[in-house]
């Protein structure tokens, strides 16, 4: 039977790739589970593909591409769930695709990133050899709800698994714990910085109360959001020992993406990798749509950074600065996949733009709703634009660029595939 | 009162915004932004004393006006032992005494007399608010969505809702408006949220304050008024974007 649903799964994907009909990459596996509701344990049960989970608000894509790029670099075959397919239809497109017609998969590892609601989902149907955990941030709250609560799902979900290698963030405190809990230690690696950090926290900031005893956390470092070097004055849990603190060689700037780095490294590593492997893997890595992805347009270029929470939208205004950003388009969308509430964007410290926006272009449906965002900044108005037409406002934008000047684009999940349509012709994935 | 006299740089508000680190998790933190620029674009010069957790109660009675945002249920835990410690009563003081405020969510169900949840549980609220909020299991569903409110000033305010608890009115309170799209406090009775005084306790997320300026500005006069004993009008701002972001909302209701 399952031969049956890759067989007819096949056609419906080259069906709907020959027509560019877009979002082709979740409802072959949606069909599937509907007939087989135990489809994608089924074809992994035949297939003996090794797999590694990526869980966590923010860096899963840029962190799956980093390994499949370490890992395809050195020779193996890889299989990956496109962005935006990570619940458990998007897997089971994923293994539709790639499966054979006597329904194997003959990749030698797959990478799922797995969306943070669905963790649970998916482990009941799939028994992966590493799950990564990255971090939890404030994100979408009408549809997420609470931190605490994801946390709680996941230690749950993992705590029942008896054999499962465990690659954790150890700077996130709530991430930290789940590996802590784990009776046979030997199963748990983590990675973390190691460096001068801050003393003090930006303002949207989750869990800094321990997991364990609920006393407020002390840091003897912050990076960012909730990440650092912390430590319970009262029942004195502590961040774990790092087993991996640095990397061969950074593909990307900004600091959140050492996070990712190192947490490629690290599943390299674990996968039988030598460190000369790993380099050579990561100075081959070219970033996913949307993440630091450099694209040309109308002569000019522009390159996107994904903000979609307050954590990840104060990191790339912080990396773009870095990067001496002078124009930037921002796009802010309210559909399912954005999040209905756009309350999140007051969370952002946006004041960061006075120190370095010369031209800000406001787009989106809710332009207006950042539009306030700016203007409450302290922004003067001649500084910043608001349009709701996504297309004028890219024009508007690169007329203000000279010939060597970049536009920095941070759009939120749903502006991103948008951008993407505009800017390569092309439907997303 | 004596007579009218206009805002300007003689004037000075302290906000007091409460447990900042803990109830902040909806963007409330606009509110405050909102408040402050208002004043500043007015000359009014604005401090923002943040009180939390383990903080002298005190520092209460020296704020013209008073925020406190919503959060998660570990957060509303160390919250509610820490009023309890004494900030209970001069809240109920300051209120008292005509002090304006905005109370989020999750602070304005504290605000009420009690929350029951669905396991029957009981938990008492500070009595500020004639009201009380349920959480029965049978109503799984959270109130979510954008929603229009007709308000006690005759504007519309616009905003966002996420909320499990329904919230019923006592006798001696007043709704802060009627629902005209969403479901307001328990999606059965058309009340959003309440004022006493000049307290208000609203569910609305968006946040509140940056789309709905003349509310900010009520708040601000209602300040000063408190403060300076005389009805102090507030030059008009440019609120064309503010309008601009009403609209795109209102269009889709």
């Amino acid at each position: 039977m399952n031969q049956i649903i890759v067989l007819f799964g096949k056609t419906l994907s080259a069906f709907s790739q020959m027509f560019n009909l877009g979002n082709g990459s979740t409802w072959p596996g949606h069909i599937a589970l509907q007939i087989n509701k135990h489809f994608v344990r089924d074809i992994l049960k035949n297939s003996a593909t090794k797999i590694i989970l990526v869980a966590g608000t923010n860096g899963k894509t840029t962190t799956s591409l980093l390994i499949k790029t370490i890992l395809e670099t050195n020779g193996k075959t890889v299989i990956h769930n496109s962005s935006g397919a990570n619940l458990i239809n998007g897997i089971a497109s994923t293994l539709l695709l790639n499966a054979n017609l006597i329904g194997k998969v003959r990749a030698e590892y797959a990478i799922f990133e797995v969306d943070e609601n669905s963790l649970t989902k998916v482990l009941a149907e799939i028994d992966p050899q590493y799950i990564l955990l990255l971090n939890l941030f404030r994100d979408q709250l009408d549809r997420y709800g609470e931190v605490a609560t994801i946390a709680k799902k996941w230690t749950d979900a993992i705590l029942h698994e008896e054999h499962i290698n465990l690659i954790l963030n150890a700077d996130d405190p709530q991430i930290a714990f789940i590996g802590q809990q784990l009776f046979n230690q030997k199963l748990v690696k983590y990675f973390g910085l190691n460096a001068q950090g801050k003393k003090e926290f930006d303002h949207a900031v989750d869990s800094i109360y321990c997991p364990r005893c609920g006393t407020k956390l002390d840091y003897a470092d912050i990076y960012y959001s909730h990440l650092g070097n912390w430590s319970c004055p009262k029942c004195h849990l502590k961040r774990p020992q790092l087993s991996q603190e640095a990397a061969p060689f950074y593909p990307l700037p900004g600091q959140y993406n050492e996070y990712n780095t190192f947490a490629a490294t690290l599943v390299a590593k674990e996968l039988g990798l030598s460190e000369g492997q790993i380099k050579h893997g990561l100075q081959q890595f070219k970033p996913a749509f949307g993440r630091q992805e450099i694209v040309e347009y109308q002569g000019k270029k522009m390159q996107l950074f994904l903000s979609k929470n307050p954590t990840g939208f104060n990191e790339s205004l912080r990396t773009i600065k870095e990067l001496k950003a002078t124009n930037i388009l921002i796009a802010l969308n309210d559909r399912i996949a954005d999040g209905r509430d756009v309350s999140w964007i007051w969370d952002i410290d946006t004041e960061m733009l006075g120190e370095f926006a010369k031209h800000i272009t406001v787009t989106g449906d809710r332009a207006y709703d950042m539009g306030l965002r700016i203007k409450y900044s302290g922004i003067p108005n001649s500084t910043f634009q608001t349009s709701t037409n996504l297309k004028s406002a890219i024009s508007e934008s690169i007329n203000k660029l000279s010939d060597e000047e970049t536009l920095y684009i941070l759009p939120t999940y749903t502006a991103m595939l948008e951008l993407r349509k505009i800017l390569s012709g092309k439907k997303i994935l | 009162m004596t007579n009218n006299s206009t805002s300007s740089v003689r004037h000075s508000l302290t906000i007091g915004w409460l447990y900042p680190d803990l109830m902040s998790t909806y963007g409330d933190r606009g509110n405050i932004i909102t408040l402050q620029k208002r004043c500043e674009w007015r000359g009014i010069k604005v401090e923002v004393k943040k009180i939390s957790v383990g903080d002298d109660a005190k520092h209460l009675k020296l704020c013209s006006l008073v925020m406190m945002g919503g959060a998660e249920d570990r957060q509303q835990e160390i919250v509610s032992e820490d009023l309890k410690k004494g900030k209970d009563k001069i809240l109920k003081e300051v209120i008292e005494n005509n002090i304006p405020g905005i109370f989020i969510c999750g602070a304005y169900q504290f605000l009420g007399n009690y929350y029951k949840e669905a396991n029957g549980n009981i938990i008492t609220g500070l009595g500020i608010f004639d009201v009380h909020t349920e959480n029965t299991s049978k109503n799984n569903a959270r109130l979510i969505g954008n929603i229009a409110v007709k308000n006690f000033l005759n504007d519309v305010l616009i905003g966002f809702e996420n909320h499990g608890g329904r919230t019923y009115l006592g006798k001696n309170v007043k709704a802060l408006g009627t629902v005209e799209n969403g479901y307001g406090n328990n999606g059965e009775d058309k009340t959003e949220g309440a004022i006493y005084k000049n307290a208000i306790g609203t569910y609305l997320h968006g946040p509140i304050l940056p789309k709905n300026p003349l509310l900010a500005d009520w708040l601000i006069g209602k300040a000063l008024e408190t403060k300076y004993k005389e009805q102090i009008a507030l030059e008009p701002l440019d609120d064309t974007l503010e309008n601009q972001a009403r609209d795109a909302i209102v269009k889709t209701l």
